[in-house]
């Protein structure tokens, strides 16, 4: 039984290194927003890269 | 500025047309996927969507159609507001306006090192829905100049614009707007940041609560299953260690409310859990000090991570219901036109108006201060603040006030009273007040909870003294009072209220209600009356009509005639109809305020305007009363060369459902009573439509007059809608506000609706009712197992560790009592879900 000392440590460090790792991004907002993520997933990545289309704003206003 | 060229048509606003659909055909809308109407020959259900999808394909933006297809949306994509076409440039100018920025916009001083020292700004966005929209919205940031970012909170509508030092939060907005999403800035107070972060510390005393109970519960199994020697003793120091976080960390909340009640001498269900921690505590630690095998660290973590679970829950339930909501939009800042020395119009914020400035209000436009009109005459809808349903008639030299709505043509106003000083702002006022003065109601498990706590705490001394002297042995003594202490600890009976309460919200949100706590629940379920408001409650509160009486080839004639007036009258003809296929040429035409519309179409000479029969002979207007006429409605005649040939009937017309849902109510053996601000003979009227006696219909009553007599009754539910109402609203024992209310009456209200009409109201109704019944059985059980565990551990046939592996065990059935409901909770909660 003398392996459980070494065993429990190990077992809590784990177990509390990920509850350090959720409180630190609970922190920092990353469940704020439990939605949008899910669908955000779902644009192509090429589709955000910055094409930087420039739009003239006195051409807009005779669409 | 572009204000002359106003068009009429931006009355016919989408709010409008949304409550009364018009045929469809089977065809879905290619922008927003609903239903085309049938007179539409495009693929587009309305004007607005054709603008937008036109926007996207020059723009190269069609992905957007892509994406869609791929997503789920959250909710119900809605057709874009016709508006879009005639959006005009600069109209979002204001929110560049220092004194706007200030109050609005935050410095993104976050970050020192980044060089965009520019500010952000969040905008409610009407109708975002899916991860197209997430991908539209955020795409703005690339072809607006001077936008660093654009984040989309899609739970919440809320976008987070970030701006570089060049950009301009009017041309973001104005981009929003013609994309389709009707940008609405929302403020950033303090009061928002506080509440963001004690919803994640909340999350993370949950989350460190359950790490801790679950690691404590494995070491719990083998001391309980018979470990012992060196290492039990070890495990019990690790428990301990391991319940500290819980004690010292997730346990504030409970402190800070048992504090909070004492301070204030009210009892709270926070101090006998509180009191339940600490003893636990307390005899855990003596005890592991001594050596002894009772050590409770297990169960009250547990108590801990249940009680915060429930609460947690509780909260998300209410903030969901909170979002599926339009609450925010009213949140929208309130902009006035005023007129400057170069007599131009400038848009500036409400509270900068002084006395004496002129301020221009357009038709349909709600008016923004108490003034006199200067210029121009209009017909308003004063049912908002005042619960009149017919329009009222305003020229130059007539007072109008703050919250009344210009229905026809726009009118330039000259500021007598402005902000707080309003008739509008005194209501306000007192509603707050009516708010405050409420007497908090002790609740049921508050009240069962004080006398069981002391209960308790006499029993726990009793035995413990009484014992060492009956029994003369002090362990024994010690054991029972402490089995006792443990098994009455008030685990079961903490979590019976919240658990019941926070399904039942849950479950009242999903069918678009917002319950907003849980002692509204429990005074829904102790109502005897019901008092409804007429105007917008139990009748639309808008004009329309109600019959035709005619030839079907007229109708093309007559939608010809009055598309060219923008009289309240005309309109609402025109929202009835169908635009027909051919619009009949009109030569001459005349429209002569107070008397209608004429012109020449195909040769004959038409007139359409108020009727003049009922008018010439008493006989007559007696015959008209018999069959549907009343004070409340409007006759229009429509003559063909001064001959009349067609008829219709125009007036506030009552609710499909409300016939329905007052029967429901009823049957709930409620007195139901009408409480309105419109004339007798309105009142009157519906309420012998709706079967209310006489007696309970008071009608012209001032909104101070209204809140008097629902505080005289006290267990009254009150229903209302607008401004008029809030005072009773917030007086009332407990009260409703219905949907498409104004904010006032939302923010009074302990409930408010989301879906249009009043039947939701009955099913609100039972369901309180049963969730007290829920909560009564669980305070029953817990109870018992209190009384029978109690018995049991002061005769000495329960010891501590027993105790303790009970006490879960009692939570947890709570747990699924509560979870599970009634059954009448199970399907009336089935039924009235929304998708």
């Amino acid at each position: 039984m003398k392996v459980i000392y070494l065993m429990l440590p190990i077992a809590l460090a784990l177990g509390f290194g990920f509850v350090a790792a959720f409180i630190w991004i609970t922190l920092r907002g990353q469940y704020d927003d439990l939605e949008t993520p899910a669908h955000r997933i779902l644009i192509p990545e090429d589709s955000l890269e910055a094409s930087h289309i420039q739009v003239n704003h006195e051409e807009l206003n005779q669409v | 500025m572009s204000h002359a060229s106003h068009s009429p048509n931006m009355q016919f606003s989408n709010s409008m047309n949304s409550i009364e659909p018009a045929p469809v055909s089977n065809r879905l809308c290619i922008h927003c996927n609903t239903l085309i109407p049938k007179n539409r020959k495009d693929d587009f259900c309305c004007r607005g969507c054709a603008t937008v999808y036109e926007l996207l394909q020059v723009r190269g933006l069609d992905t957007y159609y892509e994406l869609k297809k791929k997503g789920r949306s959250i909710r119900k994509a809605v057709p874009v507001d016709d508006e879009v076409e005639n959006l005009e440039k600069n109209s979002f100018q204001y929110l560049d306006d220092p004194e706007f920025l200030r109050l609005y916009s935050t410095a993104a001083s976050e970050n020192p090192n980044s060089l965009l020292t520019g500010r952000s700004m969040q905008f409610y966005l009407d109708g975002v829905h899916c991860a197209a929209c997430v991908w539209l919205t955020e795409k703005v940031s690339d072809f607006v100049e001077g936008v660093d970012s654009v984040r989309l909170d899609l739970a919440n509508s809320v976008a987070t614009v970030k701006l570089n030092t060049e950009g301009s939060f009017g041309i973001v907005a104005e981009e929003f707007a013609r994309l389709g999403y009707r940008p609405h800035p929302v403020k950033q107070d303090t009061l928002h940041a506080l509440k963001k972060r004690d919803e994640r510390i909340m999350l993370v005393q949950l989350a460190v609560a359950g790490a801790c109970t679950g690691n404590i519960m494995l070491l719990a199994v083998s001391l309980y299953s018979g470990l012992t020697g060196p290492l039990a003793e070890q495990f019990k120091w690790i428990s301990f260690g391991l319940f500290l976080p819980v004690f010292l960390f997730s346990s504030i909340p409970f402190y800070r409310g048992a504090w909070g009640a004492i301070r204030t001498q009210q009892i709270s269900i926070d101090i006998p859990i509180v009191l339940g921690i600490l003893l636990g505590t307390a005899m855990s630690v003596a005890n592991l000090i001594n050596g002894s095998d009772h050590v409770y660290f297990d169960s009250l973590s547990a108590l801990v991570f249940l009680l915060l679970s429930s609460r947690y829950v509780l909260r998300r339930a209410q903030q969901n219901a909170l979002n599926a909501s339009n609450l925010i939009h009213f949140l929208t800042p309130s902009i006035a036109r005023k007129k400057n020395e170069e007599g131009l119009f400038e848009e500036i914020s409400l509270n900068l108006l002084r006395t004496g400035d002129v301020v221009e209000v357009r038709a349909g436009e709600c008016i923004p201060v108490d003034g006199i009109v200067q210029q121009g005459q209009s017909m308003l809808n004063c049912a908002l603040l005042t619960g009149e349903s017919q329009l009222q008639k305003i020229e130059p030299g007539q007072n109008v006030f703050a919250g009344t709505v210009n229905q026809q043509a726009p009118i330039l106003v000259t500021v007598s009273e402005s902000g707080s000083q309003t008739r509008l702002g005194q209501i306000l006022h007192s509603m707050e007040e009516n708010l405050n003065r409420r007497a908090p109601i002790v609740a049921f498990a508050d009240r069962v909870s004080k006398s069981f706590v002391t209960t308790v705490l006499i029993l726990v001394g009793l035995v413990f003294f009484g014992g060492f002297y009956l029994l003369g042995d002090w362990h024994e003594t010690m054991n029972r009072a402490l089995a006792l202490a443990i098994v009455t600890c008030p685990c079961a009976f903490a979590l019976a209220t919240p658990l019941a309460m926070s399904s039942s919200i849950a479950r009242c949100a999903r069918s678009g209600i917002l319950v907003k706590g849980g002692d509204v629940l429990e005074k829904l379920s102790q109502i005897s009356a019901v008092y409804l408001d007429k105007t917008g409650t139990l009748t639309t509160g808008r004009f329309e009509v109600l019959k035709y009486t005619g030839d079907e080839q007229l109708l093309p004639i007559i939608y010809a005639l009055e598309s060219r007036s923008n009289h309240p009258v005309a309109q609402a003809i025109i929202r009835y109809l169908d635009p027909p296929e051919t619009l009949p040429e009109v030569e001459n035409f005349v429209e002569t305020l107070g008397k209608g519309v004429a012109g020449t179409i195909q040769g004959d000479h038409y007139r359409i305007g108020r009727l003049k029969k009922a008018m010439s002979s008493p006989s007559s207007q007696k015959i008209e009363k018999q069959s549907s006429a009343s004070p409340v409605e409007t006759q229009i005649g429509i003559y063909r060369n001064e001959v009349l040939v067609a008829e219709i009937v125009l007036g506030d017309r009552i609710r499909t459902d409300s016939q329905e849902a007052l029967e429901a109510l009823r049957s709930l053996e409620l007195n139901l009573k009408i409480l309105s601000g419109d004339s007798s003979s309105a009142v009157h009227f519906t309420a012998e439509k709706l079967g209310i006696p006489l007696s309970d219909a008071v009608a012209e009553k001032t909104p101070e007059e209204k809140s008097e007599i629902i505080s005289k009754d006290p267990k009254a539910l009150m229903v209302g809608d607008g401004a008029n109402d809030a005072v009773a609203l917030a007086s009332a024992y407990v009260s409703l506000a219905v949907h498409s209310g104004m904010e006032v009456s939302m923010r009074a209200a302990d409930c408010c609706l989301f879906s249009p009409g009043v039947l939701p109201i009955h099913r609100l109704i039972v369901v309180s009712r049963e969730t007290m019944k829920v909560i009564h059985r669980n305070f029953i059980f817990s109870l018992a197992y209190n009384i029978v565990g109690g018995i049991a551990a002061i005769l000495g046939k329960v010891d501590p560790l027993f105790a303790a592996v009970l006490m879960p065990l009692s939570a947890f059935t709570v747990l699924i009592s509560s979870m599970s409901g009634t059954a009448k909770l199970r399907k009336i909660s089935n039924e009235g879900v929304i998708g």
